[in-house]
C-alpha cells in the first residue's frame, strides 16, 4: 500500500521547489509499492515486497541543466538533492537554445486505479496462486509463475506552474504448466486484481500444456500462422521500440514513411492513454497531457509520438510522450492499442488449411531496425493447424522476420483482445492475428 | 547501519523466523552523457534502503524499505514475516540451506584512482573529445558517449552470525557512432556495445579505454559499413573477437549453469537449462579447448567481491573443464538440493530486491593461439566484432547472434569488410567446434551491465574474461 497521500507527494515536490535557489526547476516524486508471489513446482518459492519513494530534480539556470535523484529517506534529503542537482548543472556547458520547461496545459484524464490492487494482501496473492497450482497438481502437472500487485503514484511540479498528480495500479498472473514432455503458458494483466481470473488462467494454461506434449520437429520456412496476443504484443511492442518515436525518425533509424501504406489495410495501431481497455494515465514525465496519436491507420504510416524536445525541433505539437528529461532515448509510446477485427479468435484458426499456431515468442531482439527485422523463439505451445483445426504440437522454432512485412500479410484479426502491462507502467492491447506468412529460420 | 541490521534480525527472531538476513545498502551513481556535441545529461543519484529476508514456517519472505532506520527495518521484517507465512502453506517442503561458516570481515574494490575524486569537468572533457573525434566523419548522424561511476556500500548480517561490510566501486564508459543512408543504419562502438564497458575499478579503467583516440576509427567504420557488401552466407569458419566471445559465454554458458534455472525456479520467466544434474562430470559441452570458470576473485570483473549476498566467500568454480561439464552457479538453497556447498553466487540488485543466483565473472580460460594465427589458419570464413543482437531459447540451446561488423577471410587473410553478419548454432555443437582460443596476451575482462533475470526484474552487472576464439563449420549469413 502507498504510504503517502497525493497531497503529501505534492507538498514534498513543493518543498523541493522552494529549496531551489535560482532558475527554473522541475520536481518528480514517484512512490511505488510492489508485491510479488512466485511459484515453481506447485510451491511458493519466492515471496517479496518493496516500497520506495524517489525524488528527482531537474534544475535549469544560465543555459545549463543538472539532474539529481534521491531514493531512500527522500523527505530528509531535500538539501542534498538540490546540492547534487546544482553540482551537475554547474559543470554542464551553457546552451544558447535550451528549450524552456513545459507550461501547464490545463487538461486532465483518467487514471487506471483500483483500491483492490493497491490493498491486496499476501494471503490474497497466495489464494490466486493456489488456484493455479491446485488445478495443475490435480492433473499431475507442475505449475510455475508469479502473481504481482503494484501501486504507483507520480507527482510533477515545476516552476512554470505545472502541478500534476496521478496514480495507477497493475496486477498480473502468469503461469507455465509443465508435463512430462512439454509445457503451456497463459497470463492475465489487469488494473484491478479482481479481474485476473485465476481459474481462467489455470484452465487455459493446463489445456495448452496437455495439448503440447511430445512435440515433433517442424519444417522451417514461410508458414501461414495464427499468433496469440502473447506473441502479437511482441510484434507491436518492437515496432514501437524501433520506429514510433519522433527521435527515431529524426535520426533516420525509423521505418516510418508517412502517408505510405506499408502494412495490410486492416492494420490500425494507436497510442491512447485514455483507452479503457489499457491502463489509463493522463500525463507524461514532464507533466504534459498525453494526447492520442494514430500511428498506423489502414496500414498507412500516419504519425509518431513527440516529447517537448522533438516537438520543439520539428515545430509541431507536443503529444506528451516524454520520459524524464533530459534523455537521449527520445519520446516513448506507452499506451499501444491495436484495432480489433470482427471475428472470434477461434474462427481465425478455422480459416487456415495448413499452418502453425504460436502461443508465445521469447527472447525477441532487433536484427535490422530500418527493415524492422527481429528474431526470437517460439515457446510453450506451438501447434500445427490442419484443415482449420489445432493439431499436433511442434518443437520450438526460431523466427527471423520483418514486422512490417509480416503485418502486410494480415488475413484476419480477432475481435477479442488482451492487455499486457509492463513493469514501467506501459501497456499494450492486442488481438489474435492470422498472417498469410511468417518466416521460421531454424 | 550495523544497529539497523541488528534490530531487524532481533525482530525477525522474535517474530518466529528460523533464519533471517538483512542487507543495508547505500548506492551512489554518477552518469554523464554527451550526444552530438552537446552535454545530454549530468545526473547524480543516491539510493539507500534495507532489504530483509526471513524463513518463517519453512517459507521465504522478503521486504525492502527505502529508509535506513531501525523502526522502518522492523516494519519491513513484520511485512516479510507475514508474506512468508502466507506463502508457507503452499510449500511442499521447508526451505533447507547448505551450511556456511559465519563470516565477519570487510572488502573494498581495489582502485588506483577513486573515480569520485575525478572532477565532473574532467569527465565531460573526455566525452566531448571523444564526440569531436567521431564528428570528423560526416556520414555519422548520431554520436553518443557516456560514463558511469558507481559506489555501493553494503552491509550483510544474518541470524547465523555473519557480519560483512563491502564497498564496491565500478567505472564504465563507451561510445557509439551511427551512420545512416536511405536504406541502412550502421553503428560501431568502442570498447563494446550496450552503451558501455564497465569494470570494478577506478578512473584508470576509463583512461585505458582511450575513448577520444578511438572516435574517428569507429566513425569511419560505421560509414564504411553503409556500402560494404553483405556478409557471405553458408557454413564456414567463424572467428569471434573477445567482446562477442564474452557475450557468447554469457548466454550459452553463464545462464545454463545457473542452478535455480536447472531446478525450475525460473521456468515461467527466464527459462530452464539443458545442463541437467545427471550430466555433471560426463557431458561433453565443448571441445577440449574450452574451459570455463566462475571466478568472483578475478581482478576487475563486475562479479568480483568479498562475499556474496548470503555471506558466502568469493570463489572460483570450474564450470566446464576441457570441454566437460563440471559445475554450477549455486546458492545455499539450491546447493542443498544436490547435497553440495554454495558456490557463492547469490547477488541482489540494490536493497529492494532479494538475492538470486547471478553470474559473477564467467570466464573463458585463455588458450595458446592468437587472432592473427587463427586468421592465417582459415581458408574461408569471417571474423566478427562487437555484438549487435542476441537471442537464445529458454533452455539456452538454439541461439542467433548478430555483430556490428565482419571481415571476410580468404586463404588466411582478411579480404574485406562485410555488413549485417549473423551466426547461429546449438550450444554444445557450437562449443564443440571450437578449435582455438587466443592466449593470455589477448585475454581481457569485459563487463556486461544489462543482464536481466527474476521477477520482479533485476538488472545485474557481471563480468566475462574472454579472448578471440575460432569455430569451424558454423552457419553464417547476412541479416
Amino acid at each position: 500500500m502507498l504510504r503517502h497521500s497525493a497531497e503529501e507527494c505534492l507538498a514534498l515536490a513543493d518543498a523541493v521547489l522552494a529549496a531551489v535557489p535560482e532558475g527554473e526547476a522541475e520536481v518528480r516524486v514517484v512512490e511505488d509499492d510492489l508485491a510479488l508471489t512466485r511459484f515453481a513446482r506447485n510451491t511458493v518459492h519466492q515471496n517479496v515486497a518493496e516500497t520506495g519513494l524517489s525524488l528527482r530534480l531537474r534544475l535549469v539556470a544560465g543555459g545549463r541543466v543538472g539532474v539529481a535523484e534521491v531514493r531512500g529517506n527522500a523527505g530528509g534529503s531535500i538539501d542534498r538533492l538540490v546540492r547534487l542537482a546544482e553540482e551537475a548543472r554547474r559543470v554542464a556547458p551553457a546552451e544558447d537554445a535550451l528549450a524552456p520547461l513545459p507550461a501547464p496545459d490545463g487538461r486532465d484524464g483518467p487514471c487506471g486505479w483500483s483500491d483492490a490492487t493497491a490493498e491486496a494482501t499476501p494471503e490474497q496473492r497466495a489464494e490466486g496462486v493456489a488456484t493455479v497450482t491446485t488445478a495443475a497438481a490435480a492433473r499431475g502437472l507442475q505449475a510455475f509463475g508469479a502473481l504481482s500487485t503494484r501501486a504507483t503514484q507520480l507527482a510533477v511540479v515545476s516552476s512554470r506552474g505545472v502541478r500534476r498528480h496521478g496514480r495507477r495500479t497493475a496486477a498480473a498472473l502468469s503461469a507455465v504448466v509443465r508435463g512430462e514432455d512439454g509445457a503451456g503458458y497463459a497470463d492475465r494483466h489487469a488494473v484491478d486484481a479482481g479481474d485476473l481470473e485465476p481459474e481462467a488462467v489455470a484452465a487455459e494454461v493446463i489445456e495448452t500444456a496437455e495439448r503440447n506434449q511430445g512435440a515433433r520437429p517442424a519444417e522451417t520456412g514461410l508458414h501461414e500462422v495464427v499468433l496469440s496476443p502473447y506473441a502479437v504484443q511482441e510484434l507491436v511492442g518492437y515496432l514501437s521500440y524501433i520506429g514510433f518515436s519522433a527521435l527515431a525518425v529524426e535520426e533516420r533509424r525509423s521505418f516510418m514513411r508517412f502517408d505510405e501504406r506499408l502494412m495490410s489495410p486492416s492494420v490500425g495501431i494507436r497510442d491512447d492513454c485514455a483507452d479503457p481497455a489499457g491502463s489509463p494515465f493522463p500525463f507524461d514525465a514532464e507533466g504534459v497531457s498525453t494526447r492520442p496519436v494514430t500511428l498506423i491507420d489502414g496500414g498507412v504510416c500516419r504519425d509518431v509520438v513527440h516529447d517537448s524536445v522533438t516537438a520543439a525541433r520539428a515545430g509541431v505539437a507536443n503529444t506528451g510522450h516524454s520520459l524524464p528529461q533530459p534523455n537521449t532515448i527520445g519520446p516513448w509510446a506507452t499506451h499501444l492499442v491495436m484495432d480489433p477485427g470482427a471475428v472470434p479468435a477461434s474462427e481465425l484458426v478455422a480459416g487456415v488449411r495448413r499452418g502453425l499456431y504460436v502461443t508465445r515468442f521469447w527472447y525477441v531482439r532487433v536484427v535490422h531496425p530500418l527493415r524492422t527485422v527481429i528474431t526470437g523463439m517460439t515457446r510453450e505451445g506451438t501447434f500445427l493447424i490442419e484443415d482449420g483445426r489445432l493439431g499436433a504440437p511442434v518443437r520450438d522454432l526460431r523466427f527471423t522476420e520483418s514486422i512490417v512485412e509480416a503485418l502486410d500479410r494480415v488475413q484476419g484479426i480477432s475481435a477479442e483482445r488482451r492487455l499486457q502491462l509492463g513493469e514501467d507502467g506501459s501497456s499494450v492491447v492486442v488481438p489474435w492475428l492470422h498472417l498469410g506468412g511468417f518466416r521460421f529460420t531454424s | 547501519m550495523r544497529d539497523v541490521a541488528e534490530r531487524a534480525l532481533d525482530e525477525a527472531v522474535a517474530a518466529g523466523a528460523s533464519y533471517a538476513d538483512c542487507r543495508v545498502v547505500v548506492r551512489t551513481v554518477q552518469t554523464l552523457e554527451v550526444k552530438n556535441g552537446r552535454v545530454a545529461r549530468v545526473a547524480l543519484s543516491d539510493d539507500e534502503g534495507v532489504g530483509v529476508r526471513v524463513v518463517v514456517d519453512g517459507g521465504w519472505g522478503f521486504a525492502g524499505v527505502d529508509r535506513i532506520d531501525a523502526r522502518e527495518a522492523e516494519e519491513a521484517v513484520r511485512r516479510a514475516v507475514r508474506i512468508a507465512r502466507a506463502g508457507a502453506r503452499l510449500r511442499s517442503a521447508p526451505v533447507r540451506l547448505a551450511a556456511v561458516a559465519a563470516v565477519t570481515g570487510e572488502y573494498r574494490t581495489p582502485v588506483v584512482i577513486d573515480p569520485f575524486s575525478v572532477s565532473l569537468e574532467r569527465k565531460l572533457e573526455v566525452l566531448l573529445a571523444a564526440d569531436a573525434a567521431m564528428a570528423r566523419v560526416p556520414e555519422v548522424r548520431v554520436r553518443d558517449s557516456s560514463l558511469e561511476f558507481v559506489r555501493e556500500h553494503r552491509l550483510f548480517a544474518s541470524t547465523e552470525g555473519a557480519r560483512v561490510d563491502q564497498t564496491i566501486v565500478e567505472s564504465g564508459g563507451g561510445m557509439d557512432a551511427t551512420a545512416t543512408s536511405d536504406d541502412e543504419v550502421q553503428t560501431r562502438s568502442h570498447p563494446n556495445s550496450f552503451g558501455r564497458h564497465q569494470l570494478c575499478a577506478g578512473w584508470e579503467a576509463i583512461e585505458e579505454m582511450a575513448l577520444p583516440e578511438h572516435g574517428e576509427r569507429i566513425a569511419g567504420e560505421a560509414a564504411a559499413l553503409l556500402t560494404a557488401p553483405p556478409c557471405p552466407s553458408g557454413r564456414m569458419t567463424l572467428i569471434l573477437d573477445a567482446t562477442q566471445a564474452a557475450l557468447q559465454v554469457h548466454e550459452s554458458c553463464g545462464h545454463p549453469t545457473e542452478l535455480d534455472r536447472v531446478l525450475g525456479d525460473e521456468a515461467a520467466f527466464a527459462g530452464t537449462s539443458f545442463l541437467l544434474p545427471e550430466m555433471l562430470g560426463s557431458f561433453r559441452y565443448g571441445s577440449e579447448k574450452v574451459t570455463l570458470v566462475a571466478d568472483a576473485t578475478a581482478p576487475g570483473g563486475l562479479g568480483t567481491f568479498g562475499w556474496d549476498d548470503e555471506g558466502v566467500p568469493a570463489e572460483r568454480t570450474v564450470l566446464v573443464d576441457q570441454g566437460v561439464f563440471r559445475g554450477y552457479l549455486s546458492s545455499r538453497e539450491t546447493a542443498a538440493v544436490l547435497d553440495r556447498q554454495s558456490s557463492g553466487t547469490m547477488r541482489a540488485w540494490g536493497w529492494s530486491r532479494q538475492p538470486l543466483i547471478r553470474m559473477t565473472n564467467i570466464n573463458l580460460e585463455p588458450g595458446d593461439s592468437s587472432l592473427e594465427e587463427m586468421i592465417a589458419g582459415t581458408e574461408h570464413g569471417v571474423y566478427l566484432e562487437t555484438n549487435r543482437s542476441w537471442s537464445i531459447d529458454d533452455r539456452r540451446l538454439n541461439f542467433q547472434f548478430g555483430c556490428q561488423n565482419g571481415w571476410e577471410i580468404r586463404d588466411g587473410r582478411r579480404v574485406g569488410l562485410v555488413r549485417n553478419p549473423l551466426y547461429r548454432g546449438i550450444t554444445p555443437e557450437f562449443w564443440g567446434s571450437c578449435d582455438a582460443v587466443a592466449g593470455p596476451d589477448e585475454w581481457r575482462m569485459w563487463g556486461v551491465v544489462n543482464c536481466g533475470k527474476g521477477e520482479p526484474m533485476q538488472i545485474m552487472h557481471v563480468g566475462h574474461g574472454a579472448a578471440p576464439c575460432r569455430f569451424r563449420d558454423v552457419s553464417v549469413g547476412p541479416a
